[in-house]
């Protein structure tokens, strides 16, 4: 016994219903959920756009307080996939800040610059810039302003990074 | 027979619900399983079949295919004999892909494995014979889509550097795992399937559940190209 060959209607019928199907679902649950592009705006009422919000934000953990000239401070932020995140600490000129980051294994490419305080001109300075899952170093800030990381992720997967630093600095955050 | 046979599928259904909750994706690899794939170096024999045997189990676009290749084989010996041509196609690829060191955009092979499922759902309504007169050689079809399926699988593992130490042993591991899963997998294909071709629901419905198939086809399609357009 084999497979019936259905007749010319049922097989028009049956592609077009794949494909109506397909689309409505696609538009109205997979494309929120997984891409946050809701044009129907149903992935928002049902709260599906919140998973794919949930890989768009990074997360921020923070231990330790953000206070200057303090011991050392751990934090922890993670770059979504296919995203790039900076994280930056206020520095007056001459302020000095040793730090030590890793991921966990994937290499990110970075950019450790710093802009100067009230520039408009868009104007920063990098102080390294590679593509490494690990880096320890420091820095004395050429003059005051937002110092800190840019990080790329190019991989599918969110990447972790433990950020470890000791210096003079206000903590600024995510921007 | 029934009595010995529903605490069976009782248990396989209790088993199957366990494995997916604790790795629900069903496509990339999960957080722990990256971990372990960049530390380690060296001959992993047993974690990687079990890595395989996961990354098929619950990777839901090489069920759908396997459901649309068995869905009107009724002898055991067909069902061995196309499982066996896929099975031939992507182990080819996945060593070749992954020992070549053969880049293929994941997004765009994974649209590929979506339109496999959309190809045998339609050929499965006999839309071959309907638009065209004949139906191409089924078992070609599925040696053919086996080999994209397996540059679907050598994706997922080149997204890790995996150490050179011990690669060949570990593929050959991981392919060992991946039939395993799919063998896992095929069991309760097969019991399901065998099941309801019994019932009169089979006929009734089986242009549906191919036009569902097809559908769902066309679902990882467009979610696979958009993934590609955006990243």
């Amino acid at each position: 016994m084999t497979q019936d060959v259905v007749s010319t209607k049922t097989l028009i019928k049956s592609t077009i219903a794949a494909t109506i199907i397909a689309a409505m679902v696609f538009v109205c649950f997979i494309l929120p959920a997984e891409y946050n592009i809701d044009p129907t705006h149903i992935g928002h009422k049902l709260g599906l756009t919140a998973l794919a919000h949930h890989d768009d934000e990074p997360t921020l953990v923070a231990q330790g307080s953000a206070v200057s000239e303090q011991g050392q401070q751990v934090i922890e932020v993670t770059v979504p996939a296919g995203k790039g995140i900076e994280y930056k600490f206020q520095m007056n000129q001459h302020n000095k800040m040793t730090y030590e980051w890793l991921t966990d294994g994937e290499p990110l490419y970075f950019d450790l610059h710093g802009e100067p305080e009230g520039d408009t001109t868009g104007y920063f300075e990098s102080y390294a810039i590679a593509t490494l899952s690990e880096m320890k170093g420091s820095f004395t800030a050429p003059f005051t302003g937002s110092h800190g990381w840019y990080w790329k992720n190019t991989s599918e997967q969110p990447v972790a990074i433990q950020l470890i630093v000791k210096g003079q600095y206000t903590v600024i955050g995510l921007k | 027979m029934h009595n010995n046979i529903k605490p069976f599928i009782a248990c396989l259904l209790g088993l199957l619900l366990v494995s997916l909750s604790f790795g629900a994706l069903a496509h990339g690899v999960d957080d722990n399983t990256r971990v372990f794939l960049e530390q380690n170096s060296g001959m992993q024999f047993i974690p990687f079949i079990y890595i395989g045997a996961k990354h098929m189990f619950t990777g839901y676009d090489h069920i759908l295919f396997l459901v649309g290749v068995i869905f009107f084989l009724y002898r055991s010996r067909d069902v061995l004999l196309y499982v066996s041509m896929f099975t031939v196609g992507h182990s080819i690829t996945l060593l070749w892909g992954v020992l070549g060191d053969i880049q293929v955009n994941p997004y765009l092979i994974d649209a590929i494995i979506g339109f496999s499922v959309v190809y045998k759902g339609f050929d499965n309504l006999g839309g071959f014979k309907r638009v065209f007169g004949r139906q191409p050689n089924t078992k070609l079809a599925v040696l053919i889509f086996g080999l994209f399926h397996g540059f679907g699988l050598a994706t997922k593992l080149q997204e890790f550097e995996l150490a050179p130490d011990g690669l060949v042993a570990n593929m050959i591991a991981f392919n060992i795992g991946v039939e395993l899963g799919q063998f896992m997998a095929l069991v309760f294909i097969v019991i399901v399937i065998n099941f309801w071709r019994k019932l009169p629901s089979f006929e009734r419905f089986s242009t549906m559940t191919n036009t569902m198939l097809m559908s769902a086809g066309f679902m990882l399609i467009g979610l696979q190209l958009t993934g590609y357009y955006l990243y």
